[in-house]
């Protein structure tokens, strides 16, 4: 997905460096009563001396740290300290909004303005995921299980495969291609099974759910989770429940509590709709 | 937050690997432009974005690779958990390894390489990264990575 570059993006980047050389990386938006949680000494995003500090304003605040402005964002420290400052803040059971990753704001009278203008919206939306977390499951067919499978099911792409297993390298090229496709595809769709069971399982135990699957690996399904937590106990059991079900075949990864990241999106648009 | 798994539990709760983090907040979260951006005057609101793509054409050579290595002749019956997770084990220490765990990797190692220590140029980053701009290596798919802003 490539959009065009805002026409003003240098002039804002030159801008920047000359007028802002720190500007306030915002993690969140949390309710007033979180600001007691311990994340001071938590890791900043882009700044290792850093302090993770509270803009308050009324009943919410913002988490938010310095950052400098004069170098883009997105080293594996920086995701890891984002994540690690969102998923503490939601451990403590209360509501928070996650900003996405890399919002930086030019002080902190702007983070102060964004909470006025939002107030209400802000608020609704952590009332909605008030006693609710986000748990996602990560599953992965077990490499040589998933081809097994594969071709044991599909007698033509087990007959591609002895046509062309003895031909050099360079003489099979484009069979190889297609062997790998056709490969991919039977794997594509053994995953959307996957998923779709992991769905039928868990949602009932949910207020809402997503599916995610990165394009790039057939092998690989996301399923996130808003649970609430009067239900974590049961929704844990049913996932070790699918987990030992298919232990050597699909391996479950289960993450979270987390901050609501993938349910944060519809719980403001939900509190836009009905203001 | 970790929650220590019983002994004897099947279902892993990691914490903070890179893979997981990668997968969970890319392109997810609030986006305040609405509230900051276009409401306030004269504020920058930076939302960078980070994306890694991998070419297809690689994906698919690397099946073909792993499905062709695979030894038929291990007659393992699906559903035997013992025999399958001693297979699974194996082929990932096995020369197959790179084919379906490759992706990830490729996002780790773009991440622990690709974005952070080289960007104080960005154009020299993004060149770096293109995917068409370069030629086709199995071990080492081209990716991509679009930042907005």
């Amino acid at each position: 997905v490539e959009q065009p570059a805002p026409a003003d993006a240098t002039a804002h980047t030159a801008y920047a460096k000359e007028v802002a050389m720190i500007g306030c990386y915002v993690y969140g938006i949390v309710p007033e009563t979180q600001t007691s949680t311990n994340v001071e000494d938590l890791p900043a995003v882009a700044n290792t001396h850093g302090k993770i500090s509270f803009i308050r304003h009324r009943e919410l605040a913002a988490v938010v740290s310095d950052v400098p402005t004069d170098r883009p964002l997105g080293t594996p420290e920086d995701l890891r300290s984002y994540a690690k400052v969102l998923d503490t803040l939601a451990a403590t059971g209360a509501p928070i909004l996650p900003l996405r990753f890399g919002t930086v704001i030019m002080d902190a009278q702007a983070v102060d303005h964004m909470l006025t203008e939002g107030y209400d919206h802000f608020m609704a939306a952590l009332e909605r995921l008030q006693g609710y977390a986000q748990f996602t499951v990560n599953a992965r067919y077990a490499q040589d299980a998933v081809l097994r499978e594969v071709l044991n099911e599909r007698p033509d792409i087990s007959q591609l495969r002895e046509e062309i297993k003895d031909l050099p390298e360079e003489a099979s090229y484009h069979q190889q291609i297609q062997l790998g496709q056709l490969v991919a595809e039977a794997v594509s769709n053994k995953r959307d099974t996957v998923a779709a069971e992991i769905q039928q399982c868990l949602a009932p135990l949910a207020a809402d759910t997503t599916t995610s699957s990165p394009p790039a690996d057939e092998t690989v399904v996301d399923l996130s989770f808003l649970v609430r937590n009067t239900h974590r106990a049961a929704f844990e059991q049913a996932a070790e429940d699918l987990a030992r079900r298919w232990h050597g075949r699909i391996r479950l990864r289960l993450l979270g509590p987390l901050a609501p990241y993938d349910f944060v999106a519809d719980a403001m648009a939900s509190s836009e709709e009905a203001p | 937050m970790t929650v220590a798994s019983p002994s004897g539990s099947y279902l892993e709760r990691p914490s903070g690997g890179l893979a997981e983090i990668v997968g969970l907040i890319l392109d997810k979260g609030l986006v305040i432009d609405v509230y900051a951006r276009v409401s306030l005057v004269g504020i920058e609101v930076l939302t960078i974005d980070a994306r890694v793509v991998v070419a297809s054409v690689d994906t698919y050579l690397r099946f073909a690779e792993a499905v062709n290595r695979l030894d038929l002749t291990q007659t393992e019956t699906p559903g035997v958990p013992g025999l399958i997770k001693e297979v699974r084990e194996g082929g990932a220490e096995s020369k197959t390894k790179g084919a379906l765990e490759g992706v990830k990797d490729v996002v780790g190692n773009i991440l622990a390489g690709g974005i952070g220590e080289g960007d104080e140029e960005d154009e020299e980053d993004e060149e770096e990264l293109e995917p068409e701009a370069r030629p086709r290596q199995r071990s080492h798919p081209a990716s991509r990575k679009d930042r907005e802003r």
